[in-house]
């Protein structure tokens, strides 16, 4: 699908990978040069280091280099309790911790044989769905920034506040809730909470309008962003490049519609997004257009709340039966996925985290040969990664 | 949608006019020392301890992901309520320390204490210029008593929580 009318671009990589060597004749051989992003760069959203080595202003290699933040989740993970596991994966994704949460709990409940209750499945999914709205939204205010526009992260930060802010009205947690438990959630929605949400959403839709309008149709933003960059959807997909990336690439995948069902999702009409182009251009309106359905089915989901209760019978020590699961759902960011073993104790016996920015991650050495070092801030912007999400 | 190649006279006027009214609308920020916004009152900001309700169970200690409660207590015998029973054994607790500097503010503490003595408090000014002080004891965590909001009702449709 084409919004408006792109530049015929063909991808060739046998041409990124010798546009070094073929220009330069011996006399005027002028060396590389190896350039460290970071590990502290401002345009890296964390601790990631890129080795870039160029050729005047030209990438010949880039190679990231992670781990700056490995927490060891996985590892952890096997000497804490189910229960105290939903704390520690909050922080794998620490902009969209929500939806961290939902796929590892529903792994823990399909071991158990339970099912949380429909009001329960229905408010994880408003959270989840308000989740991505908060992690989008930083994401279209900071890709203004990587092209030099300042306003519109000051409204990306500022409309996020609303959201984060409803978060915290129903879980009391801003960025870590911990709001989901085995077998249902923590509490209800507190009085009020419905109004307070749908007001939110009028504005984020506002919001979303007038990123449109300043960024979208900007000239500055299109010729640095329109053909850079891009990612063709079969080579995307072998990477395991997931979420908004793939779909920007022309490939219709959303395991919220494809993949197993889960939460409310099979009951909810949206639509999933895709751009034909595959470059930072179409990464960004790929996720305005996100943001957007994303407010269409958190107003559904409000209008259809079920009532009753939010919490299925569990006992009170909660101990996993033998068995394994693979659970993913699609998150913010992309595919999110939990590989859970259990032996029947109190904890997993091994857990194996899938997180979207390791294979999002992944294609940049691919990707940013033979680009310009400007377009390397927005090819790595336009990817939208989070550092805690690639280190775990 | 705007064009910007172009910057023309009436462009360039409604643009001051956002301009000037963005300038009268305010700021969104709020200026912390002197005005404070208050948090939601379900948020996470602090434990508080009702010390008499605590029999030092030690379930909230061993429950914490990264075992920040240390739970010190010991048993003291009562003489009997009625003539001729058996003296009662009470736990009397001796130490009951929360290192904020660990906390993971998860809130599994408050949720498995069964005879409810932890609660969430908002409060959130308690920055402290050295980290041995972020370790704040049963006296300490006694104060932030004050502050526990009442439960709030709950939205429509929710199910009213019956006893345990």
């Amino acid at each position: 699908m084409t919004s408006t009318e792109t530049p015929g671009f063909e991808v060739d990589p046998a041409l990124y990978s010798n546009l070094a060597g073929s220009q330069v004749n011996v006399e005027l051989d002028t060396g590389d040069m190896i350039l460290n992003l970071g590990p502290q760069h401002p345009a890296t959203h964390g601790t990631l280091r890129l080795v870039v080595r160029l050729d005047g202003e030209r990438v010949v290699a880039a190679d990231p280099v992670i781990g700056y933040m490995h927490r060891g989740y996985e590892k952890l993970s096997e000497f804490r309790t189910y229960p105290q596991i939903t704390t520690l994966i909050n922080r794998i994704d620490w902009l969209s911790s929500f939806a961290n949460e939902v796929p590892f709990v529903h792994g823990a409940e399909q071991l158990m044989g339970i099912e949380a209750p429909p009001r329960a499945q229905w408010i994880r999914t408003i959270l989840t769905e308000l989740s991505r709205i908060a992690t989008i939204y930083l994401f279209l205010g900071e890709m203004g920034l990587q092209v030099g526009a300042l306003t519109p992260a000051f409204w990306g930060f500022r409309d996020r506040e609303l959201v984060l802010n409803l978060i915290e009205s129903a879980t009391g947690g801003r960025f870590h809730p911990n709001f989901n438990r085995i077998g249902g959630l923590k509490d209800d929605l507190p009085w009020g909470w419905i109004a307070e949400c749908r007001t939110t959403m009028d504005k984020i839709l506002r919001g979303c309008d007038d990123f449109e309008d300043v960024l979208v149709g900007n000239e500055i933003f299109e010729a640095r962003t329109r053909g850079i960059g891009i990612i063709p959807g079969e080579l995307g997909a072998a990477y395991g490049v997931s979420g908004a990336n793939l779909r920007a690439s022309g490939i219709d995948w959303d395991l919220r519609r494809d993949g197993k069902p889960y939460l409310a999702y099979p009951e909810l009409d949206f639509k999933v997004w895709t751009h034909s182009d595959g470059d930072s251009f179409a990464r960004y309106w790929v996720r305005l257009q996100e943001t957007r359905e994303a407010v269409r089915m958190v107003i559904q989901l409000l209008d259809g709340l079920p009532a009753g209760p939010i919490m299925a019978k569990v006992p009170r020590i909660i101990k996993v039966p033998e068995g394994e699961v693979w659970v993913e759902t699609e998150n913010p960011l992309g595919q999110m996925g939990y590989y859970i073993v259990s032996k029947g104790a109190t904890g997993p016996f091994r857990v194996k985290i899938r997180s979207a920015s390791f294979s999002n991650v992944s294609i940049l050495p691919w990707l940013l040969r033979g680009v310009y070092v400007p377009d390397v801030i927005t090819i790595m912007g336009s990817l939208y990664f989070i550092l805690g999400d690639i280190d775990r | 949608m705007p064009k910007f190649s172009k910057p023309k006279l009436p462009g360039v006027i409604s643009g001051l006019g956002v301009t000037f009214r963005t300038m009268m609308e305010g700021a969104v920020t709020v200026q912390y020392p002197h005005e404070r916004e208050d948090p939601a009152p379900r948020a996470r900001g602090v434990i508080a301890l009702k010390e008499e309700n605590c029999t030092a169970c030690m379930l909230c200690g061993r429950s914490c992901p990264d075992w920040c409660i240390y739970i010190e207590g010991h048993k003291e015998l009562r003489p009997p309520r009625r003539e001729g029973g058996r003296p009662r054994s009470v736990n009397i607790l001796d130490r009951f320390d929360i290192d904020y500097g660990l906390c993971m503010y998860c809130g599994i503490c408050v949720e498995v204490c069964p005879f409810d003595a932890l609660f969430w408090s908002p409060e959130f000014e308690y920055s402290e210029p050295r980290i041995s002080d972020l370790l704040h004891d049963k006296d300490r965590l006694g104060e932030w008593m004050d502050g526990v909001p009442e439960p709030e009702p709950l939205e429509l449709g929710a199910e009213v929580k019956g006893k345990k």
